[in-house]
């Protein structure tokens, strides 16, 4: 009897440990996240002083107005020492002010709000496609005993990760878009439904490289995981189709895709600027390059300083449910 | 190498994928060098009526200028693997260095400064990263390079970071070591050379990025800009014609997808050979 209540407090005992960890891990990971997210903070920061020479008469031309050029470096929060300038900068970013854009006078974040829902809504239909086309495509190919099908499929996405999306993207316009007219191009619609005819295709062109990159993985982490002794234990009990690929298969094998998933999510907001540019879809990308070329220096700061915390974000996450997923992940 | 040992290489796993790659690659380095020495039209000449369609004369067309699309195609080669090359070789070694001295670095601040540093830069996606440098530098292939040398060294420097933890402590270092061999000869005859094994196996891969990162840059026009000989800018300028005229566009798009592809399957049959897929 007193062994059995001595049993049970040691396994209630090793669950309230296994929370502490638990715990302890999260902090240290959001810890480190907030770590890095002030880097980028700093990167974002130190961008405009990169600018050879002066960044308002650069904007405004070398023969400008002195006061012109003065009230320039006010707006541009260059005119005080720059240790003040950081400060101001973290603080207007606390309390959501991102500046004022140079061109049209509106506010960054505006810009930023308007725009990020159509760059949000491409990247997470582009992951629903690539996840719902990779998990059942390297099952198969794991699964399956075929030399030749392994073969094609290393193949075949060693050689979609390397193709130029933009240029993919121009072909399947060509096919889709032209000739056929199922994917039009222009009048994006913001509106739920409507605006998955204008997405689709751009979702598609990115998935390409997304699901070779992220099949490979879960391929060769389902390779590993067959090999391990609990799979066969599976197999030996008669375990139920559904619950043995779920349960015996897929979810131990799943940590590192969900953490190159996250990884890969901060890859995608950078091709997301090309296909914005292709599909001339108006998202923060396509603000990123108008603010590019017309030298609107905080648009593009913050725009950055958004990706930044974006791909934090996503990768603190992503190893957050790498953990859940598998507990032997280490982060 | 005989024939008969040449087959027998081919059989290993991988050396077959190796040798597609880097025949692939060679031909495209070879009609980079000897068109632009030997061909009759320049990339920049007018040579005839513009938007033709591939014939005889013009093997690959005219564009809308009326310029030669072979000759403009295979003189973009240097241009793009070039540019490619030099950023990835800069970062290439800065970065490693820089990993091999956080690695075997005893000062904790140091190792925390540079690490965060690193953690931060690689935060952004190198594209987004690369455009907003742009802005502040204005666009131009000399830019892309200077880019890449202040940012891509980061992944490197991880990679070498982690790579350097662990050579210095193998007992072959730690034999040096105790032989008394001097930090500087250890650290260049011991630990360099299997640190650098792993940062070029990640730069064969980096390079295929890289060419997609230039291109890329300039179909945005922010690298290479119009008239430019270069396969991204190439491809921005074409696409108006692209329905009528899909030439202008299509031929440096496949000379940019074989590039890449034949880098590709050298990764790939690397891999293989490794047992790594």
């Amino acid at each position: 009897m007193a062994q059995s209540t001595g049993k049970q407090d040691k396994t209630e005992q090793t669950a309230v440990d296994n929370r502490k960890v638990f715990a302890y891990k999260v902090g240290i990971r959001f810890i480190r996240s907030i770590a890095v997210a002030f880097w980028v903070t700093v990167i974002a920061f130190t961008l405009i002083r990169l600018v050879p020479g002066d960044p308002a008469s650069n904007r405004l031309g070398v023969d400008a107005d002195p006061a012109a050029l003065a009230a320039m470096r006010k707006q541009l929060g260059l005119d005080v020492p720059p240790i003040q300038q950081f400060f101001n900068f973290f603080r207007g970013l606390i309390q959501g002010d991102l500046g004022t854009s140079l061109q049209f006078d509106r506010e960054v974040s505006d810009i930023v709000f308007s725009a990020l829902p159509v760059t949000l809504w491409l990247i997470a239909l582009s992951v629903v496609i690539s996840i719902v086309v990779a998990i059942p495509l390297a099952l198969f190919v794991a699964t399956s005993k075929s030399v030749i099908v392994a073969y094609i499929f290393r193949s075949s996405t060693a050689i979609a990760i390397a193709l130029p999306n933009f240029f993919i993207a121009l072909i399947l316009i060509l096919i889709f878009s032209i000739r056929f007219e199922w994917a039009p191009l222009l009048g994006y619609t913001r509106e739920f439904p409507g605006n998955l005819e204008y997405l689709w295709l751009p979702a598609v062109v990115n998935a390409t490289t997304l699901v070779s990159i992220l099949a490979r993985v879960l391929y060769s982490s389902i390779g590993d995981t067959l090999r391990e002794e609990f799979v066969e234990t599976g197999i030996i009990r008669g375990i139920g189709r559904f619950r043995f690929l779920w349960y015996y298969i897929l979810k131990p094998s799943l940590a590192p895709t969900v953490v190159l998933l996250s990884y890969i999510m901060g890859v995608m907001l950078g091709t997301t600027v090309i296909m914005e540019a292709v599909f001339s879809l108006p998202g923060i990308g396509t603000e990123l390059i108008a603010g590019v070329f017309n030298r609107d220096y905080p648009t593009v700061q913050a725009i950055v300083f958004i990706f930044g915390v974006i791909v934090v974000f996503f990768s603190f996450l992503g190893d957050l449910l790498a953990y859940w997923l598998d507990r032997r992940v280490k982060f | 190498m005989s024939f008969k040992k040449f087959r027998r290489w081919m059989d290993e796993p991988g050396n077959s994928v190796i040798f597609t790659g880097s025949t692939m690659f060679v031909i495209i380095v070879l009609a980079g060098i000897l068109v632009p020495f030997f061909y009759r039209f320049g990339p920049y000449d007018f040579v005839g009526e513009p938007l033709q369609a591939p014939n005889s004369q013009f093997l690959f067309g005219t564009d809308q200028l009326g310029r030669d699309v072979f000759s403009r195609t295979f003189h973009a080669v240097y241009l793009d693997l070039g540019v490619a090359f030099l950023g990835v070789a800069i970062p290439f070694v800065t970065g490693t260095v820089i990993g091999i001295i956080l690695g075997i670095s005893k000062s904790k601040r140091l190792i925390a400064l540079i690490s965060s540093i690193i953690d931060g830069i690689n935060a952004f996606p190198l594209l987004i990263l690369a455009a907003a440098l742009i802005a502040f530098l204005g666009p131009g292939l000399g830019s892309v390079i200077i880019i890449l040398s202040l940012t891509n060294w980061a992944r490197y420097a991880r990679i070498a970071r982690t790579k350097a933890v662990v050579v210095s402590q193998q007992n072959y270092v730690e034999a040096a070591y105790t032989l008394g061999y001097p930090r500087r000869r250890i650290i260049r005859k011991h630990i360099a050379p299997n640190v650098s094994s792993e940062t070029i196996a990640y730069g064969l891969s980096d390079f295929i990025l890289v060419i997609l990162l230039v291109a890329g840059l300039s179909f945005l026009g922010l690298a290479a800009t119009p008239p430019t000989a270069e396969w991204g800018a190439m491809i921005s300028e074409g696409r108006g014609y692209i329905q009528a005229s899909p030439w202008v566009t299509l031929f440096p798009g496949a000379a940019l997808c074989w590039a890449a592809i034949s880098l590709a399957f050298i990764v790939e049959g690397l891999n293989r050979r490794e047992g790594k897929v």
